[in-house]
Parts: structure tokens; C-alpha cells; sequence
């Protein structure tokens, strides 16, 4: 199955390897012609002593134009079919990086990124091996057996005969090897998985590592699946050593003791033809040295079968992400949300509730704000309207339409979303704030820079705009960070916005500058605000607060205050240190 | 060859399975030449009908024996040579990971992630394949090439041999220069291979921004340009690579015509018997997979040496945050004093704080607030030395906290970065990761303390829950808390609280600042918020302005002063009042 898959991926090269093989065959039978002509050379001048000058030379030069001819014969045989697996092998990065792309974030919340990884380049890189050499040794090998074979039927019966039974001990030691070696090479390459996960984990976590002094304990684990990784690889070396190369060499050596103990006691008993021995002896060896090659590429075959293999298991992961309709999508003019009845857990159907039948409704212009203690499932709202997590009790509409029903592109283009966590990308602000949106002039750019207060800062660094930006943007206070990923959103001028802390790391004055602007804009833009510094969202039309999944409380700023329930609780203790003034 | 060199240290160190598995190499090359000898032998008994079935049973118990002792012979050394070629992975696994751990922040700034594991996997991988499939080429190539080279100088014609062997310079000339080529390629293939990983992993970690922006053609795109670049530069490594095989070839040719010549005209002149000759070109026909071997060798070798530069480069990038030698590992507790503290970050040209002078009295509270980008998050990385001062001096008790070792300074610390950052394991390890002895018991109370220790009852699995990559399945305010319950575990002289209330709200947030106040006597506080109410009761409150303290004093001077702080807490006041005023 997975050789199969595999396999496919050389349909759209079956041009070059038509032409690579041929190829590659022209430049065996140049190989093969050299000491044809030395033959000739010697039997018919050397010999007789027959040194005809111009016959001698069309040798010589026939011999030397034959060995330049192979020399570059090889050479576009072997870059060839480098090319061809160079580009299997990016096909297939580009096919399991773009599921991943679709995947559904439940996906990313269980596996360690390092694992992914793993899969992604590592993974595909051990199968190149099996497109470079494997796959043409095995074809040239098969040729060059099927040719012993006739003619050792032809030569002999008893010896073809012979050899036949010798093909199902080395078939079951292939097949044996194989068995055996597969789950090795699953754990080896499990085990590097688990290298690249801690590796990626402890280097992101390193401060916090050295802060709290846990640099030995780190080393000692990472040490424990290091030497798992290794003790892998040793079983790995005994079982080649059990089963490949010198289990094939003992197979032949004992296939020559049988023969010749059967030539040897016939031969007490009466005459036997001794040519006949002779090439039973030169063909064994012929015989084997196919199977040798072959063995010596399983090793290789099965590491590039067993990536494979993983590589494939993230292709088929099913878990993908909802797309919305493309067809029929209606589009998003007005930007009115409502919430009908939602309920939502991150573990399915068994998991506990993190929303309890929300139901709300956003108007166009409105601003509905969050609150609610922490953990409460304020960020889970601003997911599921953001279709990260797929809805599945009660439904969310969009201008009256089913989220659903939406397409993706019109979602991610009208729906802006300043999440708690900024995640900055390797590259500028710029690039950071514009991404790939072609329609987002330079002018737009620093128009958002301006509007979230950051032109202080960028103007302040080196390079301004084009100021680069490291892994995670860690150059920058947390505050500038969270205000460049502001930026990103207003620069899309979406529709809905929804804001998930946006300013939690920012000062309160440039918050409340960007609170003014936001204010400004807010005809024909709907706002989903989530805070926990309440004073952000007291002028919202619509308040509500959750509490364990619930709406608890709903109304405005004044009527929460006068119903003297939990908001109310909320707020006098944000301000009640006034009191004691 | 050069790499061979370069990895001499650990030949020595493994010098014991190297020595034995070469040997045994050359014994399985010498003991290979046996099995023709005794068919010849054989078949000419039998030719000759002097064939006996004693002397037959002999020779063929002894070809038997011969078979397995090469196998048992062939299993050894691979164990033996790959065996150490695979220790040598995991040495310089260990040795990069180790490296990693005395790396400051300035090292992680300039090293992305994904190319630090590329390091540790794809480098790592062409290295252990010099030490041992290289080292097994060289041995095979050497001892196999050379017994050809004898069998035909001493059985035939050591002239004709010379002969044969005066294209060889050229070979090891081409081969070379090739090696040379290839080193620089591959190094660039490698490097791509680095691009790509970084590119994946910071798709991967930044899957929320790429989907909510609809990134992910785009990320494609990144990452097809970035794959095509990694397979057009393997590609180059392969014409390289392609080389190799048919120079060899065509030199071995040129042996070949050369022996021809010379060896029939010596048959011509009676020097030579035809017969000799033939063999001759047998032998020679021997001569090519060593010769062939010795390529792949180069081919090998200056790929590992092209990854094995790209580790050394990385292992010799000193620590910037060092021990003295004649550090104290021992110290008393007491004021935290910033004397004249000046800093820039590594080169930038901005100076981040200047002349800071501040002292924290031992137990006492210092809130630290002031505009994004003021300087809060620096003045506190460089008490736990994540950076070091470029000017003036930082104290604890009367000590330079320069004089003292990392471990006894970071040991009185409880620091809160930030960003909260967790591990992907559970709640319970998660708390404890400073602490891994730490009993349930301590741990329920520091989550009690931060507040956490309800909400972690609330989930199905409690304590033991996963919190996946970087504590994903965790609310933003849950991480926070866990990211503090780790540091109170500790119960540090001294706890940092970086803006580590931020996604908390205020009824937590008062909770958590009432159970510090109570359990943390005579113990050193510092915090920085952007949110007043967290530094109100401080004991001492600094306020930043560009690199320098504009204000300084309690709560209550501070509002006297009628500066920047008195107007930010108005302002945070104002808004409440205002916003009550229109209710009442
Ligand atoms: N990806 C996830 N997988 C599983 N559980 C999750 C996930 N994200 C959040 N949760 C859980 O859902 C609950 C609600 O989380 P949510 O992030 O919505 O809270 P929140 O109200 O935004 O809190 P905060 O104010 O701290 O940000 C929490 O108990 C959290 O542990
Ligand atoms: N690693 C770094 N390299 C260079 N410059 C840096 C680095 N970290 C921070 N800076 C710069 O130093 C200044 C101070 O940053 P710092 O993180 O100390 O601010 P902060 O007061 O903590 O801000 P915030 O309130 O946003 O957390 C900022 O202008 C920032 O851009
Ligand atoms: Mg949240
Ligand atoms: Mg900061």
C-alpha cells in the first residue's frame, strides 16, 4: 500500500524516468561492450600478432570514445534520477505541509510541534534515499537475475533448479528482515520524533529552564531519549548484521559447499563433466551478486518504507478543518453575529462544557464586550466565531447566514481577530502587519501603525518599518508585540473585530488612545471585546458576563452596575481601592 | 581526510572498537581470498579424478568454517565501527543539547529553533555517517585496493602494475577538487534544510495567526519557494555527487588501455605470458569497486565535514553569561541594589536603561510600571542575569550578583516571565518544574496561592491534565497562574512578577496580591503592571521612562508628585467614576 502511494508519486515523471532509465541502460551496455572490444582486441591481434595499424586504432579510439561515451552516459543517469526523487520528495513536502495547513486546531493542541516537524522535513528526507538508489538498483538487479536465470536453464536444469531453491531462503530472510526491521525502524524514527519534540521544547523554553536552574534535569532527559534513540539504532545494526549482507554471503558460502559436495561424492563414483561444475561455480556467484545488491539496499528500503509510512499517517489524518462553501456564499455586508443556543467542548461530546447555550446577538455598529473571571470561555467565543473549532450544538450566523455557510476567504477577510497571544513572524513589522495581503499599501500600513500608537516606538528603531524581526519577534517588549499584531488586524479594516485582550500588555494611555480611535471608527464595524480591565469596555452596547460557560448577566454598563450582581462585584473590586482614598 | 583529523578525539576515545573492527575488517578481506583458493583446489582434484572424500569432506568443512567465521566476523565489526559511529551521534547530540543549556537569550535571538534541531538531527545524521560508513570505505577501499595492487605487482609485473597505477594522481586530483566542490554545496543544501525547518515550525507555531488571516496560501507559497530552494540546492550537491563514479570510471579505463598496451607489448617482446595478461586484467577489473570506494569516501568525508563545521560553529559560540572563577556559591540574602545600572541590548546602539539607582530594602516591595517598551521587562532580566550590565553594578546583601555562582543567584530568584511559557506535560509537572521532588501537597498550595489550585480541580483530569505545546489547551489567565504557582513553589527570596497579572481580572488579581502579602514576610517582592492596583501596596514604586526613573516613592508620594503615575491612576480611576456617574 504504502510502496504503491509511493510509486504514484513517479507518474508525473514517467517521462524523465523513461529517459532516465533508457538511459541508464545505454550506459550498462556501453559498461558491458569495453570488454567485449578488449576481448576482440586480444583474441584477434594479440594472439595472432596481427597488428593491423588502422584496425588497431578504430579499436583503441572505439574503446577510449566508449569509455568517455559511458563516463557521460552515467553521469545524466545519475543526475537524472536525483532530480526525479529530489522532486518526489518536494511534492510531498508540499502535499503533507499544505493537509497540515488544513487541519483542525485540535490536531495542533495534541501533537508537539516538534513532532509535526519531524514528519514534515525529516521524514520526507529519509524517503529520498529510496527514489536515488533503491528503486533503480532493484530494477537493474531483477534485470540482471531474470538473465541468470535463462541462462543458467539454458545451461542446466539441475542448476536452475538448484538456484530456485535457493530463492525462497533469501525471499523468507528479505522477508523476515523486513518484518523485524520495520518495527525497529518505527521506533527509531518515533524516537527522533521525540528528539525534535524536546528539542524544540526546551530551546523555546530555555529561560524558563536556566531561571529555574533545571539545565541538568533537562540534560538527563533529553540524554534518556537520546540513548533510546541509539539503543534503536544498535538493534538496528545487529539485525542488519543477522540478516543482510553476511546472511547472504553464508548462504552462498553454503551453497557452494552443497555443490560442490555433490560434484565432489559424484565425481567418486564415476566421471562428471567438468565444465559443467565450473560454470555451476561462476554462476552461483553471478547469481548472487544481484542479490546482493538488493540486500544491501533493504536497509535503505525499509528506513524510506517506515518514513513513508509516518509521512502517509499525517496525509490520511481525517481531521480536517470545515471550509465553509465556497459556492454559494453569501458574503458579509452588514456584519450583525448572533449566537444561537451554542454549546461547545473541546473534547467532543464527552468533554465537559466550556460554553453552556450561548445566545446573543451582535448588531451592526454594536459593541458587545466579554467579561468574566478567567478560564470563564471568553476566548472560546472569539474561537468559535473565528471557526477555529467546528460548532457543534446550537449555531452561529453571520448576517443571518450559518457560519458554515461562509466561505473561508470572505470569513478571514471580514472577520479580524487580535488574539490573547501575539505571535510575531520571522521577517519585518512590515511584512508582520501587511502578511500576504497584496491590497495592503505601504500607506495602510502605517495608517495602522499609527492608529494602535506604535509610530513612537518603530520610528525609534534602527530601520523603522523594515526594522527585522527574530523568532517570535522576542527584540520587543511584550506591549509593542501585542500592538504590531493590533496593527496586523486593523489593516485588514474587517467588519467584525473581535479584540481578546487586545491592550493587555499595553499602557493606559496608549490603550485609551487606541480606545478613541476605535471609537471613531466604529460606524459599520461590529466589535466582539474581551477585558478584564473593565474601564476598556464600559461604553459597549452590550455586556455580557460569563461565568463557567454561562451568560450570566446581561445588559449595559449602568443596568449591570444597578442589578448589583457579579459585574457589579467585578467592578467595585477593580476600583474599590478609591473608597479608601 | 581533514574530517578524520577533526574527529580524532573521538577515534581515540573509541580506540578500542575502532582498532578491533578494523582488524577484523582486514581479516574478513584476508580471510575472503581463502574460499577461491579451496574451489581451485577442489576442482582440481576432480579434474585430476585424485578426488578422495576425506580430503573432500576437509575442504569443504574448512569452506563451511571459513563462511561462518566471516559471518560472525561481519556481524562484529558492524557492531563494533557502527556501533561507535553511532555513539558519536549521540555524543554530539549530548554535546549540542549540553551547549544549548549554557546559551543565554542573546544566543536564541540569533538562532531560530528549527535550525538549532536541524543541527541536532540532519548534521548530526552526515556525521555519524563518516564515522562509520566512512571509516569502513576507507578501511575496505585501502585494504582491498591494496591487496589487488600486491597480488598484481608480485604475481605479474610490478612494472606493468606502475604503469597501470600513473593515471591514479589524476584520479586523487579530480576527486578532490570535487570533494571540495561538494563540501561547499552540500553546507548550503544543509542550510536550506534549516530554512525549511524554521519555516515549519513557525507555520506551526503561529497555526492561530496563519488561519485566522487565511494565511495559509500564503504560507504554501513560503514554503514550495523554500522546498524548491532546499531541492535545487541537493540538486546541485547531486551533479557533484554524479561525478564521482564516472571519473573513476574513466580513469580505471584509462588504466586499463594503458596496461593493455604496455602488457601486450611486453607479451610481444616474451616478457609477459598471455595468460598473465588476462590476468592482469582481472585484477584490474578488481581494481574498480575500491577504487569506486574511495570516491564515495571523499564523498562522504566532505559531507560530514560540511555538517560536522556546521555543529563545531555553533559548539564554539561562547557563553556570554559566565561564572567568574572564584565565584561564590554561597551568599546572604538581603537589599537589592541597582548602582548605576546602564544597558544596552547586544548590538543595538540605544541604550535601554541608564544610570539606575535603586535600592530594595530586604522584604520589602518594588512595583515597577511605566509606558510599553519603558524598560520594565529589562530592568528585571537582568537580576537573574539573562543579560549583563554594560555599565555600574548589580547587588543583593552587599554581594555583585557577578561574584556569585549562576546557580546560588538564580536559586534565591523566583522569576515569572512575561510570557508565560509551559511545558507540554501536565498541570502537577508543570507547577513543580523548578522543583521536581515537590510533594502534591506543596504543589496544591502554590497553585493555592496563585489561585489555580479551583480551576485545576474543575477538570476532569485535575493535576494530571496535558496542557499541550506551549499550554495551548490552558485560557490565557490559567497559564499565567501556573506560570506563578511554579515560581511560589520555589518560595524564593526574592519573586519577580513581570506584568504576570495581566490576563487575570481584578477579583483574582486582589486574591493572589492578599495571599503574597500574607505569606511572603520579610521576603523581596518586585512587580511590574501596567495595571496600577498591582503595585498600590508596593513598598517602593519606580516609574519608567525611556531607560530612566522619572518618579520614585510610595503610593502615597508618588500621588502627591502629581506626575506621570498620579495621572495614570486617575486616569485608571477617572474612567470607573465617570463611568458610575452616569448611573448615579
Ligand atoms: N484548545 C483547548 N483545548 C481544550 N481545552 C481548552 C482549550 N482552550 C481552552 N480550553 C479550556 O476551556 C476553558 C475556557 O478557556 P478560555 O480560553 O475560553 O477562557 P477565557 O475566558 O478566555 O480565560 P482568560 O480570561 O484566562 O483568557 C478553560 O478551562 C480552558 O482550560
Ligand atoms: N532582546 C532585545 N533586543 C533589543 N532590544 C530589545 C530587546 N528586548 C527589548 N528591547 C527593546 O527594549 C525596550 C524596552 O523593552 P522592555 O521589554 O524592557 O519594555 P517593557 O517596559 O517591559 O514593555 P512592556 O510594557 O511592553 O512589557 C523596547 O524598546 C524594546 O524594543
Ligand atoms: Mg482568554
Ligand atoms: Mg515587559
Amino acid at each position: 500500500m504504502v510502496i504503491r502511494r509511493l510509486l504514484n508519486y513517479l507518474i508525473p515523471h514517467k517521462k524523465a524516468l523513461t529517459w532516465a532509465s533508457f538511459i541508464l541502460i545505454l550506459a550498462t551496455f556501453a559498461d558491458v561492450i569495453g570488454p567485449v572490444l578488449v576481448k576482440v582486441f586480444l583474441d584477434q591481434h594479440l594472439v595472432p600478432r596481427s597488428f593491423d595499424r588502422g584496425a588497431l586504432i578504430i579499436l583503441a579510439s572505439s574503446y577510449l570514445g566508449l569509455n568517455i561515451l559511458s563516463a557521460i552516459l552515467h553521469y545524466y543517469q545519475l543526475v537524472s534520477f536525483n532530480e526525479i526523487a529530489l522532486k518526489i520528495v518536494r511534492q510531498l513536502r508540499i502535499d503533507v505541509f499544505s493537509h497540515v495547513q488544513n487541519l483542525e486546531f485540535k490536531v495542533f493542541d495534541n501533537t508537539p510541534a516538534g513532532a509535526l516537524i519531524s514528519r514534515i522535513t525529516n521524514d520526507t528526507e529519509a524517503i529520498k534515499e529510496l527514489f536515488v538508489g533503491v528503486l533503480a538498483a532493484f530494477v537493474q538487479n531483477m534485470v540482471f537475475m531474470l538473465g541468470v536465470f535463462v541462462a543458467m536453464f539454458y545451461l542446466d536444469v539441475r542448476l536452475a533448479c538448484f538456484c530456485l531453491i535457493l530463492l525462497p531462503m533469501i525471499i523468507i530472510l528479505m522477508i523476515s528482515y523486513r518484518k523485524v526491521s520495520t518495527k525497529v525502524y518505527r521506533r527509531l524514527r518515533q524516537e527522533l520524533s521525540h528528539l525534535n519534540a524536546k528539542l524544540n521544547e526546551s530551546v523555546q523554553g530555555m529561560n524558563i529552564i536556566q531561571a529555574l536552574r533545571q539545565e541538568k534535569r533537562f540534560r538527563r532527559e533529553f540524554q534518556t531519549i537520546s540513548n533510546n534513540y541509539y539503543r534503536e539504532e544498535m538493534v538496528n545494526i545487529r539485525l542488519e548484521g543477522l540478516f543482510v549482507r553476511p546472511a547472504v554471503d553464508l548462504i552462498y558460502t553454503l551453497a557452494l559447499v552443497m555443490v560442490l559436495n555433490y560434484f565432489g561424492f559424484q565425481s567418486l563414483t564415476g566421471p562428471i563433466e567438468i565444465g559443467v561444475l565450473y560454470a555451476f561455480i561462476n554462476y552461483l556467484e553471478r547469481f548472487f551478486e544481484p542479490v546482493n545488491m538488493m540486500m544491501e539496499r533493504l536497509t535503505q528500503f525499509q528506513q524510506s518504507f517506515v518514513a513513508a509510512e509516518r509521512v502517509f499517517e499525517l496525509l490520511d489524518d481525517r481531521r480536517i478543518a470545515p471550509k465553509g462553501s465556497s459556492v454559494d456564499s453569501p458574503g458579509i455586508s452588514q456584519g450583525e453575529i448572533e449566537f444561537n443556543d451554542v454549546s461547545f467542548s473541546y473534547d467532543g461530546d464527552k468533554g465537559a462544557k466550556v460554553l453552556k447555550s450561548i445566545s446573543f446577538t451582535a448588531y451592526p455598529g454594536q459593541t458587545v464586550a466579554l467579561v468574566g473571571h478567567t478560564g470563564s470561555g471568553k476566548s472560546t467565543v472569539a474561537n468559535l466565531l473565528m471557526g477555529f473549532y467546528p460548532v457543534t450544538q446550537g449555531e452561529i450566523f453571520i448576517d443571518g447566514v450559518s457560519l458554515s455557510r461562509h466561505s473561508h476567504q470572505e470569513l478571514r477577510s471580514k472577520v479580524g481577530l487580535v488574539a490573547q497571544d501575539p505571535f510575531l513572524f520571522a521577517g519585518t513589522i512590515s511584512s508582520n502587519i501587511a502578511l500576504s495581503r497584496s491590497e495592503i499599501t505601504e500607506k495602510e500600513v502605517q495608517e495602522a501603525v499609527s492608529f494602535v500608537q506604535a509610530e513612537d516606538f518603530i520610528g525609534r528603531l534602527p530601520q523603522g518599518l523594515q526594522e527585522p524581526m527574530g523568532e517570535r519577534g522576542t527584540t520587543l517588549s511584550s506591549g509593542q508585540r501585542q500592538l504590531i499584531c493590533f496593527a496586523r488586524t486593523m489593516a485588514g479594516n474587517p467588519k467584525i473585530l473581535v479584540l481578546d485582550e487586545a491592550t493587555a500588555s499595553v499602557d493606559t494611555e496608549t490603550e485609551e488612545a487606541i480606545q478613541k480611535a476605535l471609537r471613531k471608527m466604529r460606524q459599520g464595524r461590529t466589535t466582539i471585546a474581551i477585558a478584564h480591565r473593565l474601564s476598556t469596555i464600559q461604553d459597549a452596547d452590550l455586556i455580557l458576563v460569563l461565568h463557567h460557560g454561562k451568560i450570566v448577566e446581561r445588559g449595559t454598563h449602568a443596568e449591570l452596575l444597578a442589578q448589583e450582581g457579579l459585574y457589579y462585584k467585578m467592578f467595585m473590586l477593580q476600583h474599590g481601592s478609591k473608597e479608601k482614598e | 581526510m581533514l574530517l578524520f583529523k577533526d574527529l580524532m578525539w573521538f577515534f581515540k576515545q573509541e580506540k578500542k572498537g575502532y582498532i578491533l573492527g578494523i582488524i577484523v575488517l582486514v581479516l574478513v578481506a584476508l580471510l575472503n581470498l581463502l574460499p577461491p583458493y579451496v574451489v581451485r583446489v577442489i576442482v582440481d582434484e576432480v579434474s585430476r579424478g585424485a578426488l578422495r572424500s576425506e580430503s573432500l569432506l576437509y575442504w569443504t568443512l574448512i569452506l563451511a568454517g571459513i563462511g561462518l567465521a566471516v559471518y560472525a566476523l561481519r556481524f562484529s565489526w558492524r557492531l563494533m565501527i557502527f556501533g561507535a559511529a553511532s555513539r558519536l551521534s549521540r555524543l554530539l547530540r549530548k554535546q549540542l543539547f549540553d551547549h544549548f543549556t549554557l546559551m543565554s537569550p542573546q544566543f536564541y535571538q540569533k538562532h531560530r529553533t528549527g535550525d538549532l534541531m536541524a543541527h541536532a538531527t540532519n548534521d548530526i545524521q552526515a556525521v555519524e555517517m563518516t564515522a562509520g560508513m566512512g571509516v569502513l570505505t576507507f578501511v575496505d577501499s585501502i585494504t582491498t585496493g591494496g591487496l589487488v595492487v600486491l597480488s598484481m605487482a608480485v604475481f605479474i609485473s610490478w612494472k606493468l602494475t606502475l604503469i597501470a597505477l600513473l593515471p591514479m594522481p589524476l584520479m586523487a586530483w579530480s576527486t578532490s577538487r570535487y570533494g571540495t566542490m561538494l563540501h561547499n554545496r552540500f553546507h548550503h543544501a544543509q542550510a536550506a534544510f534549516s530554512d525549511l525547518n524554521n519555516k515549519v515550525l513557525e507555520n506551526i507555531n503561529g497555526m492561530r495567526v496563519v488561519k485566522a488571516f487565511g494565511e495559509e496560501e500564503a504560507e504554501l507559497e513560503a514554503f514550495r519557494g523554500l522546498s524548491e530552494d532546499v531541492a535545487a540546492k541537493n540538486l546541485a550537491v547531486a551533479k557533484v555527487d554524479a561525478l564521482f563514479d564516472p571519473t573513476i570510471q574513466l580513469i580505471i579505463g584509462l588504466s586499463f588501455f594503458l596496461a593493455l598496451i604496455f602488457g601486450s607489448i611486453d607479451v610481444i617482446h616474451g616478457k609477459l605470458t598471455f595468460g598473465q595478461l588476462t590476468q592482469f586484467t582481472i585484477y584490474l577489473g578488481q581494481f574498480i569497486w575500491p577504487m569506486l570506494a574511495f570516491g564515495w569516501l571523499f564523498n562522504i568525508l566532505e559531507r560530514g565535514r560540511a555538517s560536522y563545521d556546521r555543529i563545531e560553529k555553533l559548539l564554539k559560540i561562547k557563553q556570554t553569561i559566565k561564572e567568574k572563577e572564584e565565584a561564590l556559591s554561597r551568599f546572604n540574602n538581603g537589599d537589592v541594589i541597582y548602582k548605576g545600572a546602564s544597558f544596552t541590548y547586544p548590538g543595538g546602539n540605544t541604550p535601554i536603561l541608564q544610570t539606575i539607582n535603586v535600592r530594595v530594602e530586604q522584604g520589602q516591595t518594588l512595583g515597577i510600571v511605566g509606558k510599553t517598551g519603558s524598560g520594565k521587562t529589562t530592568f528585571l532580566r537582568l537580576l537573574p542575569r539573562e543579560f549583563d550590565l554594560n555599565q555600574g553594578d548589580l547587588q543583593i546583601g552587599s554581594t555583585s550578583i557577578y561574584d556569585v555562582t549562576l546557580e546560588s543567584l538564580r536559586s534565591k530568584i523566583g522569576y515569572v516571565p512575561q510570557d508565560s511559557f509551559l511545558f507540554s506535560t501536565t498541570i502537577a509537572e508543570n507547577i513543580a518544574l523548578g522543583k521536581p521532588e515537590a510533594s502534591l501537597e506543596e504543589i496544591h498550595q502554590a497553585a493555592e496561592i496563585a489561585d489555580i489550585h479551583a480551576d485545576v480541580l474543575s477538570f476532569p483530569e485535575g493535576y494530571g491534565t496535558l496542557v499541550g505545546d506551549r499550554g495551548v489547551t490552558l485560557s490565557g489567565g490559567q497559564k499565567q497562574r501556573i506560570s506563578i504557582a511554579r515560581a511560589l513553589l520555589l518560595e524564593p527570596e526574592i519573586l519577580i512578577l513581570d506584568d504576570s497579572l495581566s490576563a487575570v481580572d481584578a477579583k483574582t488579581e486582589k486574591k493572589i496580591l492578599e495571599s503574597l502579602g500574607k505569606m511572603r514576610v520579610q521576603k523581596t517582592t518586585f512587580i511590574s503592571s501596567h495595571r496600577l492596583s498591582a503595585v498600590e501596596e508596593a513598598d517602593l514604586i519606580i516609574v519608567l521612562k525611556d531607560g530612566q526613573i522619572t518618579e520614585e516613592g510610595s503610593h502615597r508620594e508618588l500621588m502627591a508628585l502629581k506626575g506621570w503615575y498620579a495621572a495614570t491612576y486617575r486616569r485608571q480611576q477617572l474612567e470607573s467614576l465617570l463611568a458610575e456617574g452616569a448611573e448615579h
